[in-house]
């Protein structure tokens, strides 16, 4: 079971990481989020025991350890909040320079920084 | 430890109501001053209490210890979080005698000082985690401060590694619960020194990577510069001066408080990439033109001073790695918060900052100089004192070059028209003006008497030592 949950959290970490390298910033994003997942998937790896849940414990029996329970839905809301931050940034920047690849913001560059956004845009939309 | 809860409660109540409002509007961007300079006396409090009687601990929720999440405040947290604190509340200062431009900024400033309290006062290394997002989190959206299009692409920058860093660090986290047992610092500590030597410095790898991202250190350092440049330079000064020291003092408690011997093991490859932060960041600074775009290459230098004294270790490198990072993070504040402004009185502190930097006697900089100095020597190496000497000459030339293309040149207007300004008008207010003097005559009065500073990080180092021997027994 340990080594399917790291295999798992391998692969994750992997597609994540090549969607990190991506051009596309909504790609970048979606890699975040699988690096994301793939943290939550080891934390669940990392105290693996069979039992019931502690809040029913069984006199005597076995017990599953519900701490890293606890610590991944803690990571999952943090997760998710950071996420949706990402999505929102991501939209701000593809409203402001009219484009969601990584190159193309690099090109639009700093003399258009004081100008008011219209301008800014009008300009973004000319490199594509 | 009522101060303890306060330290945490009162910046978390007044940002998530200050959140809500306008920020807009001066009532409430003075609230927010208000509220910082409120923590910052909680924890001053603290503080007295730390350094009289000691650590101060407090298990959240009532239960015992070890089931319960333990808040514990010691002299290197207090002095950490005293001096983020006070770099948000001159940020928020400077921010709101001109004009708060985004409704959310005040809040958010308030926010990101309860989220460093928290990661700063606690002793649960997944507790660590989450206020080390929230505080994140909050920096995210600061970053993004103004929304012209330079701010947002260095907001999705910023976010985006340092998620990546974040999640590094989670998975650093899991591993120290997989390895020893447990998520108490202080258990991890004691429990550490038997867990099987690979696992121990993959687990210590993973931190060292998530905080390096933090810190902005050499091979780490690739968002750095677009982020700090293209930020305005409140947020700019808040990210340098506060954000940062959650790298400074992660590398500090983890490495130095925790994983002591896989600190001992991998002691040269820290003073070979503090060294070549040191040397890159000197370098790649002198080689650019715009003032903020220097300055960003010059913290990732000045950084690299704090990894080598690390990297040193033993008291007197902990105690100048603390001292050291007190003094940066205040340099810094003061010179992002110089390229807002202009005139003969900034000119003045901006002389101030870089005399500070490079480590020129009447400035506070001077002493973290030394004492980094003192470390080098300690550790017999002249390799080291020479790079060291290479770094503060760096750092000299390349602040005076700032100095003469920005405050020597006839006509402000001329400058900016070369476009060596990004960040749209330079301000004029007096008031600003008057905060960042303050700053730059608490640079100098800390060079002046540096005592109670060095006391406060010997004391950091010696609790960080304490823990240690803790572990060791």
């Amino acid at each position: 079971m340990t080594l399917a949950i790291a295999a798992v959290a391998a692969v994750l970490f992997g597609t994540g990481s090549y969607l990190l390298l991506q051009r596309s910033l909504v790609r970048v994003v979606a890699g975040i989020a699988l690096i994301s997942q793939c943290a939550i998937v080891t934390i669940i790896g990392s105290s693996l025991s069979e039992g019931r849940a502690a809040i029913d414990p069984e006199q005597g029996g076995p017990l599953s350890d519900p701490l890293p329970q606890a610590l991944a839905l803690t990571a999952l809301v943090i997760g998710m909040g950071t996420l949706a931050l990402l999505l929102a940034l991501v939209h701000r920047v593809v409203v402001a320079h009219g484009t969601a690849e990584r190159d193309e913001l690099r090109d639009v560059d700093r003399p258009a920084v004081s100008e008011p956004e219209g301008a800014g845009r009008r300009a973004g939309d000319e490199t594509e | 430890m009522t101060a303890l809860t306060l330290a945490l409660l009162v910046p978390w109540a007044a940002g998530l109501a200050l959140v809500v409002l306008d920020g807009r509007r001066r009532a409430v961007a003075w609230t927010s001053v208000a509220a910082l300079a409120a923590t910052l006396a909680v924890l001053a409090v603290l503080a007295a209490d730390v350094l009289r009687g000691g650590a101060v601990e407090y298990v959240t929720g009532g239960w015992p210890a070890g089931v319960g999440i333990v808040l514990r405040a010691d002299a290197l947290g207090v002095t950490f979080a005293l001096l983020s604190a006070s770099v948000v509340l001159v940020a928020a200062a400077g921010e709101a005698v001109v004009a708060v431009r985004e409704r959310t900024f005040p809040g958010l400033l308030v926010l990101l000082a309860a989220g460093l309290n928290g990661l700063f006062l606690t002793g649960d290394v997944f507790n660590f985690y989450v206020f080390f997002e929230m505080a994140m989190i909050a920096a995210y959206v600061l970053t993004a401060y103004g929304a012209q299009r330079a701010q947002l692409r260095a907001a999705v920058i910023f976010a985006s590694v340092n998620l990546l860093g974040s999640f590094v660090f989670l998975l650093a986290v899991a591993g120290t619960y997989r390895v020893t047992g447990t998520l108490a610092m202080s258990d991890v500590a004691v429990r550490i020194a038997e867990v099987p030597a690979s696992a121990a410095v993959a687990v210590a790898v993973g931190f060292f990577v998530a905080f390096s991202v933090k810190l902005g250190l050499f091979p780490f350092h690739y968002w750095l510069p677009t982020v700090y440049a293209d930020t305005r330079p409140a947020v700019a000064a808040v990210l340098s001066g506060a954000v940062a020291n959650i790298g400074a003092y992660g590398l500090l408690r983890f490495g130095a408080g925790i994983f002591t011997d896989q600190l001992r093991f991998s002691a040269t490859v820290l003073i070979v990439l503090g060294a070549a932060s040191i040397v890159y960041g000197g370098v790649l600074a002198v080689a650019r033109r715009r003032p903020a775009e220097m300055l960003a290459y010059s913290a990732i230098g000045q950084v690299g001073y704090v990894l080598v004294a690390v990297g040193v270790g033993g008291p007197v490198g902990l105690a100048a790695a603390v001292l050291y990072s007190v003094v940066n993070a205040l340099n810094k504040t003061l010179l992002f918060l110089t390229t807002a402004v202009r005139g003969p009185l900034v000119a003045g502190t901006f002389v101030v900052g870089a005399l500070s930097v490079a480590g020129v006697p009447p400035a506070v900089g001077f002493v973290g100089k030394l004492a980094v100095f003192r470390t080098a020597v300690d550790a017999r190496s002249p390799t080291l004192v020479a790079l060291l000497v290479l770094g503060s000459a760096l750092s000299l030339l390349y602040l005076f070059l700032i100095y003469q293309r920005e405050f020597w040149a006839e006509d402000d207007d001329e400058v900016s028209a070369a476009g060596d300004d990004a960040r749209g008008e330079h301000t004029r207010s007096m008031s600003l003006r008057a905060i960042i003097v303050a700053l730059a005559l608490v640079l100098l009065v800390g060079g002046i008497w540096p005592e109670p500073l060095a006391a406060l990080s010997a004391a950091a180092a010696d609790s960080l030592a304490a823990e240690a021997n803790g572990a060791a027994r």
